[in-house]
C-alpha cells in the first residue's frame, strides 16, 4: 500500500511536470535579436517605380531581416528637398509598416519630382537606397482658406501698420512649404503689438454667411504652417474664429461666440499647427474667458477668421511666414 | 467525529520554544534584564593594482564602535511576557553626542489566553516553508571556518536572522489540539504583519499574512496546509495600483518504515499588479518531494529529491534574498582614483552587515552568479526542474561528511527556446578531533567545497553558455590554552566562463539579457585568537587579508587587509 502511494506521488509529479508548455516559449527578448549579426534576407524594394499620390496611389516598401531591428526609411525629394521619414522595429518591412501616402515629415511638401528612399538599420553601417518618382503630389481633402498661390484675395480684409521695414506680402521663393507662394509677415511697430492682420470672411468662399464646415466640432481641424525666423522678435500669431450664431452676416464678439488660437512662434523653420475646433478656447487678452454667445463650439456657424500678427513692441523687428490655412476632418498630414 | 480531549492542550510550544519554552521557569521573577554588548575596532588597508597610480583613494580606514543592547523583560503575570530592548551605539571618537545613536531594537508582547491561544504582538521572527515564507541564505557557504562564522553571527544578530526567519512587525497567533482517535493532534498558526507603510500618494499600505494548519494523524503521517499572501490595502493611497502575491501549498510528511521518510510540498503561486498603468499577473506551481533513508546505526543517511518550480512561480516571502548585491558596501566604496565602484567581494559577503536585508522585498533582488546561480533563491528558485540527492556520513574519530549533488535545468529558456542545464556539488567535512579523542581541549578542522556549473550548447555562438564557479573553504580552531582558541581559515572563489543574465523590470519580466564574461578569483585568509569567558562572551583578535581580481572585467584588482578586535557579550 505504501509503495503504491509513493508510486502515485511520483507519477503525479512527473505528470504535472511534463504538462508544462514552456518548451514552446521563452522569456524576454530573443537572443537572436539581441546578439546575432544582421543579415538582409530580402532586399529593400518598393511595389512601384513611380507613384501618383494625387490619384490616391501609395507606395509600399518591403524588406526582410534575420532579426528584429530598428529601421528607418528616409525619402528625399531631389528637387524640393522635402523629406518623409518612416521608422519601425520589426523583422520585416511591408505594407503594414512601410506604406508612404505622399505625406511629408520635414517641409517643404513633395512636388512632382524624383526621390531617393534610403533604408538605414540601427547598428548596421551599410544603407540601402532606392529611387522612386512622384508623378503627382498628395492632395488634402478639406476647406482651403488660403495657400496664397493666387496672392491676396480681394475679398479678404488686410490691415498693415505703418511701421518700419513692413513686409506683409505674398512671396514666391524657395521658402514656400507648399506650392510656390506663402505670406511674409514682418515689420517693426514700436507703439503697438499689432503688426498686421487679415480677415478671412466666409463670404469670400461662396458659402453664404458661414463657412461650409461640419456641425461636429470634434470633426473639424484647423491647420496651418508657420515659419519661425531665427534672430528676430518672436511673433505671436493670433487666430480669431468668430461665429455668426444668428446668421445675420455679422460677427459680434460681445454677443456671439469667438474662439481663439494663440501661437507663440518660438521655433526656427516651418512647423505644422493642427488643432481641433472643439479644443479652441475663448481668450481675452490671452487669458481664458467665457464666450459671449451660446458657449458651444459651432463650426458650421463660423463667419469670419481673423489672423493677427503680433509682437512685443519693445523688442524690435518681428518676422514670420505662414502658408496653407486649411480646415480638415482630421489632423492634417501634409 | 473524534471527540476533543477534555483538557485541550496547547501543542504549539515548538513555535515559540526559543522564547516561551521556559515561561514557567521564569515566573519566579517579574523583571529581568537581557541583551548584549559588543565593541569592535578595525584597521583596514586597501591596495589596488591599476595602470594609473591611485592617488585619490584613502588607503587606510580606522574605526570602531561600542554598543549595548539593553532589554527589559517584564512578566506582569504568569501568562504575559513583555520585552523592550534599546540600543545605544557610539562610534569611537564620537563623544558628547556626536556619533551616538539611541534606538529601539526590539519590542514585543506575548502570552497565552485561557491556556489555549498563544499570541505575540510587535516584533516577530517568522518562517513557514521554503516555498512560502523562508530566508534561505542561499548564497552562504555552510562550511565556513569558525573565524568567518564569528563575523556571520554578527550579521545574523544585526539583521535578526534566526534559523531562516525574517523579522516582521505584527501579530502572531498559535493554538493546538489533541484528539483521542484517528488524528493524533493538530495545530494552527497565523500571522499578519505590516510590510510597508503608506505615503498616502503612490505607495499603499502593504500587509503580509499567512497561516498553517497542520494535522498529524500519527508519528508516521502528517499533512499541512500553508497559505501566504502579500497584499496592498485598497484606498490607502491616491494611486489605485495594487500588488498581490498569494501562495498556497500542501505539505506531506510520511514515514514508511522506521528508517525511511518522505517529505513533500506542492502548491501554486499567483503574483499580480492591478489597477495601475498595466494589469499584470503570473500564475504557476511547484512540486518538491524528498525521500530520506537512515541506516540502522544512524551513521549513514541517503536522500534524494525531485524539484519542479515553474518559471512564473513567484513567492516574495521565499524568494527574497538576504544579501543585496546592488547595495553600497559602505567601506572603500570607490577606488582606482574614484573611477570604479568597488565590486562586492567575499570579504563583504561574509561580514558586511550593510549588504543585508532585514525584511522580505517584493521586488526580485539581483543575483550574483559568483555566489549562486543554480538556486539563487533557495529551493523556491523559479524556472528549475530536476533532482538532487546526497549522503551524510558520521565517521569514526569525530568526523562527519555531507555530500549533495544537484542536477537541474531551466523549464523555460531565457531569450531562446534552448534551456540551460545546471549542476551543483557541495561537500562538507568536519573533524571534531578533540571530542573524539576525549581531550580536555577542543580541536576542530573543517573544509568544504561548492562547485556550480551552467552549460548550454548551441550551434550559434551567442546562445552558448559555459560557466562555473567553485567556492571552497577550510579552517581550524584549536584550544591552545584553557578557553583560548587559535583560529585560522581560508575561503576562495574561482568563477570562469560566460553566462547570460536576465535583467528584469519591476514586474519581474525579463527585459534584457546581459552577456557576462568572467574570470574571477577571490581569496580570503584569516587567523586570530579567541578568548572565551563563558557562554556567548568572547574577545577576539584577528587579521585577515582578502584579494579580488577579474581578468575580464574593467575594474582593476584590489586587496583588502584588516585587523579586527571584537568583544562580544550576551546576557
Amino acid at each position: 500500500m505504501r509503495n503504491r502511494f509513493i508510486l502515485l506521488l511520483g507519477l503525479i509529479a512527473l505528470g504535472t511536470g511534463s504538462c508544462r508548455k514552456d518548451k514552446e516559449q521563452f522569456d524576454g527578448p530573443s537572443l537572436r535579436d539581441l546578439f546575432s549579426e544582421f543579415t538582409l534576407l530580402e532586399p529593400f524594394r518598393a511595389n512601384r517605380d513611380s507613384v501618383n499620390f494625387g490619384n490616391g496611389q501609395s507606395l509600399a516598401f518591403s524588406a526582410r531581416f534575420n532579426k528584429v531591428v530598428q529601421w528607418n526609411i528616409r525619402i528625399r525629394g531631389l528637387a524640393s528637398g522635402a523629406e518623409k521619414v518612416i521608422s519601425g522595429q520589426s523583422t520585416a518591412i511591408d505594407a503594414a509598416n512601410g506604406l508612404w501616402n505622399g505625406s511629408t515629415t520635414n517641409f517643404p511638401v513633395f512636388q512632382t519630382e524624383n526621390c531617393l528612399a534610403t533604408l538605414r538599420i540601427d547598428g548596421v553601417k551599410d544603407s540601402f537606397a532606392l529611387p522612386v518618382r512622384v508623378t503627382g503630389p498628395k492632395k488634402n481633402n478639406g476647406l482651403l482658406i488660403a495657400d496664397f498661390e493666387s496672392g491676396i484675395n480681394s475679398q479678404w480684409n488686410r490691415f498693415v501698420q505703418s511701421g518700419a521695414a513692413m513686409d506683409f506680402n505674398v512671396k514666391n521663393d524657395q521658402f514656400a512649404p507648399q506650392g510656390r507662394r506663402y505670406l511674409q509677415m514682418a515689420g517693426t511697430v514700436n507703439w503697438d503689438w499689432l503688426i498686421g492682420l487679415i480677415d478671412f470672411p466666409a463670404s469670400a468662399y461662396g458659402s453664404g454667411n458661414t463657412f461650409a464646415l461640419s456641425t461636429n466640432p470634434d470633426g473639424v481641424y484647423f491647420n496651418c504652417m508657420i515659419y519661425g525666423v531665427p534672430g528676430t522678435n518672436p511673433s505671436l500669431v493670433l487666430f480669431q474664429f468668430k461665429e455668426d450664431e444668428n446668421s445675420d452676416g455679422n460677427t459680434n464678439a460681445a454677443s456671439e461666440d469667438q474662439y481663439d488660437l494663440e501661437v507663440r512662434v518660438n521655433w526656427t523653420g516651418w512647423k505644422l499647427i493642427s488643432v481641433r475646433y472643439s479644443d479652441l478656447p475663448s481668450l481675452v487678452n490671452g487669458q481664458p474667458a467665457t464666450p459671449k454667445g451660446n458657449a458651444r463650439h459651432n463650426p458650421d456657424k463660423l463667419g469670419k477668421i481673423s489672423m493677427l500678427h503680433l509682437a512685443d513692441p519693445s523688442a524690435g523687428f518681428a518676422s514670420s511666414k505662414i502658408d496653407y490655412l486649411i480646415f480638415t476632418d482630421r489632423p492634417l498630414e501634409p | 467525529m473524534p471527540a476533543l480531549n477534555s483538557n485541550i492542550l496547547l501543542l504549539s510550544a515548538a513555535l515559540f520554544t526559543c522564547s516561551l519554552g521556559s515561561l514557567q521557569a521564569q515566573q519566579r521573577k517579574t523583571v529581568e534584564f537581557t541583551g548584549g554588548a559588543r565593541s569592535g575596532m578595525t584597521n583596514s588597508r586597501l591596495f589596488t593594482q591599476d595602470s594609473i597610480p591611485d592617488t585619490a583613494t584613502v588607503r587606510r580606514q580606522t574605526g570602531g564602535y561600542a554598543l549595548i543592547d539593553l532589554g527589559v523583560n517584564i512578566r506582569p503575570n504568569a501568562n504575559t511576557e513583555i520585552l523592550g530592548m534599546f540600543r545605544i551605539r557610539n562610534q569611537y571618537g564620537g563623544f558628547w553626542g556626536a556619533g551616538v545613536s539611541f534606538d529601539v531594537r526590539q519590542l514585543w508582547l506575548k502570552g497565552v489566553v485561557a491556556d489555549v491561544l498563544r499570541y505575540q504582538v510587535g516584533d516577530l521572527n517568522l518562517k513557514q516553508t521554503p516555498f512560502t515564507l523562508y530566508n534561505p541564505h542561499a548564497d552562504r557557504l555552510d562550511s565556513l571556518p569558525e573565524i568567518f562564522r564569528l563575523q556571520q553571527q554578527i550579521v545574523d544578530y544585526e539583521r535578526f536572522y534566526m534559523r531562516n526567519t525574517w523579522r516582521q512587525q505584527g501579530i502572531h497567533l498559535a493554538t493546538g489540539f489533541q484528539f483521542d482517535r484517528y488524528i493524533k493532534d493538530a495545530d494552527v498558526q497565523a500571522y499578519i504583519t505590516r510590510l510597508q507603510a503608506t505615503d498616502f500618494a503612490t505607495r499603499p499600505e502593504r500587509l503580509m499574512g499567512g497561516y498553517t494548519l497542520r494535522i498529524r494523524q500519527s508519528n508516521n503521517f502528517s499533512l499541512a496546509w500553508n497559505a501566504f499572501s502579500v497584499f496592498d490595502v485598497k484606498g490607502t493611497a491616491l494611486d489605485t495600483a495594487t500588488f498581490n502575491n498569494t501562495v498556497q501549498t500542501l505539505q506531506l510528511g510520511l514515514r514508511l518504515r522506521k528508517k525511511i521518510s518522505v517529505q513533500a510540498e506542492a502548491g501554486t503561486g499567483r503574483y499580480a499588479h492591478n489597477g495601475g498603468t498595466q494589469n499584470f499577473s503570473l500564475n504557476d506551481y511547484f512540486i518538491h518531494a524528498r525521500g530520506l533513508w537512515t541506516s540502522a546505526n544512524n551513521k549513514f543517511q541517503v536522500h534524494a529529491a525531485y524539484l519542479n518550480v515553474g518559471p512564473d512561480f513567484r513567492s516574495v516571502g521565499a524568494q527574497s534574498k538576504d544579501v543585496r548585491y546592488d547595495a553600497a558596501p559602505a567601506y572603500f566604496n570607490t577606488y582606482a582614483n574614484g573611477r570604479f565602484d568597488r565590486p562586492i567581494g567575499l570579504y563583504d559577503q561574509i561580514g558586511n552587515e550593510n549588504l543585508y536585508n532585514v525584511s522580505v522585498t517584493t521586488a526580485l533582488q539581483p543575483v550574483n552568479p559568483v555566489y549562486n546561480f543554480v538556486l539563487p533563491f533557495g529551493l523556491a528558485t523559479f524556472n528549475r526542474v530536476g533532482a538532487y540527492g546526497g549522503i551524510n556520513l558520521r565517521l569514526p574519530a569525530g568526523m562527519s561528511a555531507d555530500i549533495t549533488h544537484h542536477r537541474l535545468s531551466e523549464i523555460r529558456g531565457q531569450g531562446t527556446l534552448m534551456r540551460t542545464g545546471f549542476s551543483r556539488t557541495q561537500a562538507y567535512w568536519l573533524a571534531d578531533i578533540g571530542a573524539a579523542a576525549k581531550w580536555k581541549k577542543s580541536l576542530r578542522i573543517r573544509a568544504g567545497i561548492d562547485h556550480q556549473a551552467a552549460q548550454r550548447n548551441s550551434e550559434t555562438e551567442y546562445e552558448k553558455i559555459a560557466f562555473s564557479t567553485t567556492r571552497y573553504s577550510a579552517g581550524t580552531e584549536i584550544e591552545i590554552f584553557r578557553q583560548i582558541d587559535l583560529m585560522a581559515g581560508l575561503a576562495g572563489i574561482r568563477s570562469n566562463g560566460n553566462l547570460l543574465v536576465p535583467e528584469r523590470d519591476p514586474f519581474t519580466r525579463v527585459t534584457f539579457i546581459s552577456p557576462v564574461n568572467m574570470n574571477q578569483l577571490q581569496f580570503i585568509q584569516a587567523a586570530g585568537f579567541r578568548c572565551r569567558f563563558g557562554s556567548g562572551t568572547w574577545l577576539t583578535l584577528m587579521a585577515q587579508a582578502s584579494r579580488y581580481e577579474d581578468a575580464r572585467q574593467a575594474a582593476p584588482p584590489y586587496r583588502l587587509n584588516q585587523i579586527n578586535i571584537i568583544y562580544n557579550m550576551t546576557f
